[in-house]
């Protein structure tokens, strides 16, 4: 065995595992990764741009996308505060509890999305615990709020997850050096703690962005779906495809896509960037 | 290093003389340090007059960095208060007592530039632009990193990221500088060439400051006085010759530099080292015929001969054989081991001193040094015999603890 793979991997000076192994991995990926992607720009544009572009257009498909852009946009400013608090807090300080908390912030990405929306319909549902007390002058469930709840959620750990590693590895020293030049602990963060985070945060808002965009399981259960209401891009595709609209589906996909694919690309590349001294 | 040539008549050991008169413009009082049950530091007293560095020696360990933490107000102290220039700071958080730490590691702020980093404590208090950029001139050029303003800390080498720090401190005139092993990471080349322009720069400031290091040659170069701390209590504090020729005990003794230690028996005022007879001013509060001590000397005290004749200045010890020669620079260094003499007398061993550990039984054998012109003039070989005689010591009583 041994010895056959050995004769295999050299012909003649020439490493055959490597071709081989890196065309295994292209092969592997082309139906599970590639082909479907491609799929989705070869059928969306196969009746011709103006087609695509006009399906794009329509006054629903617009409103979804920017739906679904404002409602990510304000979880993603929650919840980069939020990590940036917490990851300051949890890091410097030690307390009873602490590691409990950790988890606890840790747990919404393990639990799904679907259970996620229900157990805010249940929280904040006209018939909820604490909804019944809104309604009927305040209505949380079914509207933008809701949404922006559902992705607080469900993206709740992922801008302290990146953040809170960062901050356990700075130097308390600076801190302290800040704090002996005489700055106060608002200046020393300031000036001192945030820079050394930039990275951190551009690519936790990133990464929070980009999953509260695509998010479709709690939202269909806490928006109410309503096409030019509550109606957020995800939901708009499963719509129209339900309606047999593949065209107007398929452009929202297409615009997905690529959005993600340009915050992978900027994830990948700006932290090096941003990092940099 | 410094040198002590002394008479051989030692002086009896006796407290560091008090303080000619500059009041103290730092001090600690009675400082102690736990840290959960384990008691770090116990009742550290000192004070630092203005202008004047006091150096904290000690091994690894031994709290020092605790003791500048406590100062710089970073760590709350057990018990004790903090002083400086006559107000009481314990209860001060640390950006309000205008101390200047300089840290181990050097803590510079690496999102900065050389430049932003030695103005941030003048832009943190709202300076006018024109007066932070005069005063940054000032200070690149004072540590000589003018070419190096627009580069950041890691494009640094390790002194010229010392000397940022060391501008980036002096850029607020702190009132009390605190210097934490500064040169801990650098090589022996550069630690002198910093530490010379240190000395020279702590001149030039007057304030007072606080220097760490565990390094005895740095500690008796830079100190206009020596703190040497053992275990979070001070062991002896006094100007760098006193500490150096007349240790106040052994830990001392032999930290400060190779220390050649005997036991020796208080005998008619004097001093019985085998059968060797020492004549010696002893303080006779502290030493009683019949008592156990420890004469202390250094290897450059030690004088060799191969005849029964020892040149005057200096008292027989006893004779020994040259086990070890090593030359180490400018030095020659043998090993000898001494003839073994009489012990002091068990019969007249106080009951304390028979529980003494084995590590504090003096050695037989010894170090002496010899500067060059000695060792060609006269040649010794491993195996010669020579009488050993000494030129200076120091009487420790012998093992309080
Ligand atoms: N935050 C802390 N918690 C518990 N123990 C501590 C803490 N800080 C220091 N110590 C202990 O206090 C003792 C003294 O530490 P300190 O840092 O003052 O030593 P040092 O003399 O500066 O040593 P070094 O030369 O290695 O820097 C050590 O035994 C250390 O383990
Ligand atoms: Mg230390």
């Amino acid at each position: 065995m041994s010895t056959a793979v050995s004769a295999m991997r050299h012909v003649r000076g020439f490493d055959v595992v490597r071709p081989l192994s890196i065309g295994m991995l292209v092969f592997m990926m082309l139906p599970l990764v590639f082909l479907p992607l491609a799929s989705i720009f070869i059928f969306g544009t196969s009746n011709g741009l103006d087609k695509f572009w006009a399906a794009l257009m329509a006054p629903e498909a617009i409103f979804a996308l920017k739906l679904s852009m404002a409602t990510s946009f304000w979880a993603t400013v929650f919840n980069v505060i939020f990590g940036l608090f917490a990851a300051y807090v949890l890091s410097r300080y030690n307390f009873w509890g602490r590691n409990a908390l950790i988890v606890t912030i840790s747990l919404p990405t393990a639990i799904p999305t679907a259970v996620a929306g229900f157990a805010l319909l249940l929280l904040w549902g006209p018939y909820g615990t604490l909804g019944r007390f809104l309604t009927p002058n305040f209505e949380i469930m079914f509207t933008a709020f809701a949404i922006i709840l559902a992705n607080i959620f469900v993206t709740f750990p992922l801008a302290f997850g990146v953040i809170k590693p960062v901050f356990d590895t700075m130097s308390r020293s600076l801190e302290e050096a800040s704090a002996t030049i005489g700055a106060t602990r608002w200046q020393t963060f300031w000036h001192v703690t945030l820079p050394s985070l930039r990275g951190a945060i551009v690519s936790g808002a990133l990464l929070t962005f980009a999953r509260a965009v695509g998010e479709f399981g709690s939202t269909i259960l806490v928006s109410g779906n309503l096409a030019g209401r509550t109606q957020t891009a995800p939901l708009y595709i499963f719509a129209k495809f339900n309606e047999g609209q593949i065209e107007a589906a398929n452009a929202i996909a297409i615009v997905l896509a690529l959005f993600s694919f340009l915050i992978f690309s900027v994830l990948f590349f700006a932290r090096d960037w941003l990092d940099v001294d | 290093m410094v040198k002590a040539r002394e008479t051989l008549i030692p002086k009896p050991v006796e407290p560091a003389p008090a303080l000619v008169d500059p009041p103290a413009a730092a001090s600690v009082v009675g400082l102690s340090k736990r840290f959960g049950k384990t008691s770090i530091l116990e009742n550290i007293s000192f004070d630092v007059a203005q202008g004047e560095v006091l150096v904290l020696l000690g091994a690894s360990g031994s709290g020092k960095t605790t003791i500048l933490r406590i100062i710089a107000g970073l760590e709350m102290p057990y018990t004790g208060k903090v002083i400086l220039h006559g107000k009481d700071v314990t209860e001060l958080p640390a950006r309000e007592r205008g101390v200047g730490v300089i840290f181990q590691a050097y803590a510079l702020f690496p999102k900065m530039t050389v430049e932003k980093n030695i103005g941030y404590g003048l832009r943190i208090r709202k300076r006018k632009r024109k007066e932070i950029k005069e005063k940054v001139n000032e200070l690149l050029k004072l540590v000589q990193l003018e070419e190096h303003r627009k580069k950041y800390p890691s494009q640094l080498s390790g002194g010229q990221q010392q000397r940022v720090a060391i501008a980036r401190t002096l850029a607020y005139n702190p009132e009390v500088l605190l210097f934490d092993e500064p040169f801990g990471a650098l090589d022996t080349q550069t630690r002198v060439h910093l530490r010379r322009e240190i000395r020279a720069l702590l001149r030039k400031v007057n304030v007072p400051s606080i220097f760490i290091t565990h390094d005895q040659e740095e500690a008796l170069e830079l100190g206009d006085r020596v703190a040497v701390l053992n275990q979070g209590h001070i062991e002896q504090l006094g100007t760098p010759l006193e500490i150096y020729s007349h240790p106040a005990t052994e830990y001392v003794a032999t930290f400060l530099g190779a220390a050649n230690l005997l036991e020796a028996t208080v005998q008619n005022g004097g001093l019985q080292v085998g059968s060797a007879h020492l004549t010696a001013m002893l303080d006779h509060t502290q030493f009683q015929d019949g008592d156990c001590v420890k004469i202390v000397f250094r290897p450059e005290d030690v004088v060799l001969s191969t005849s029964e004749f020892v040149r005057s200045g200096a008292a027989k010890i006893s004779a020994g054989r040259i086990e070890e020669i090593s030359f180490v620079g400018a030095y020659e260094r043998l090993r000898l081991r001494l003839d073994r003499g009489e012990e002091c007398r068990a019969d007249e061993t106080p009951y304390y001193l028979t529980t003494e550990t084995p590590e504090s039984q003096p050695t037989k054998s010894i170090i002496a040094t010899r500067p060059k012109p000695d060792a060609a003039a006269t040649k010794l070989q491993i195996g010669d015999r020579v009488v050993v005689a000494i030129t200076s010591f120091t009487v420790l009583p012998a093992s309080k603890r």
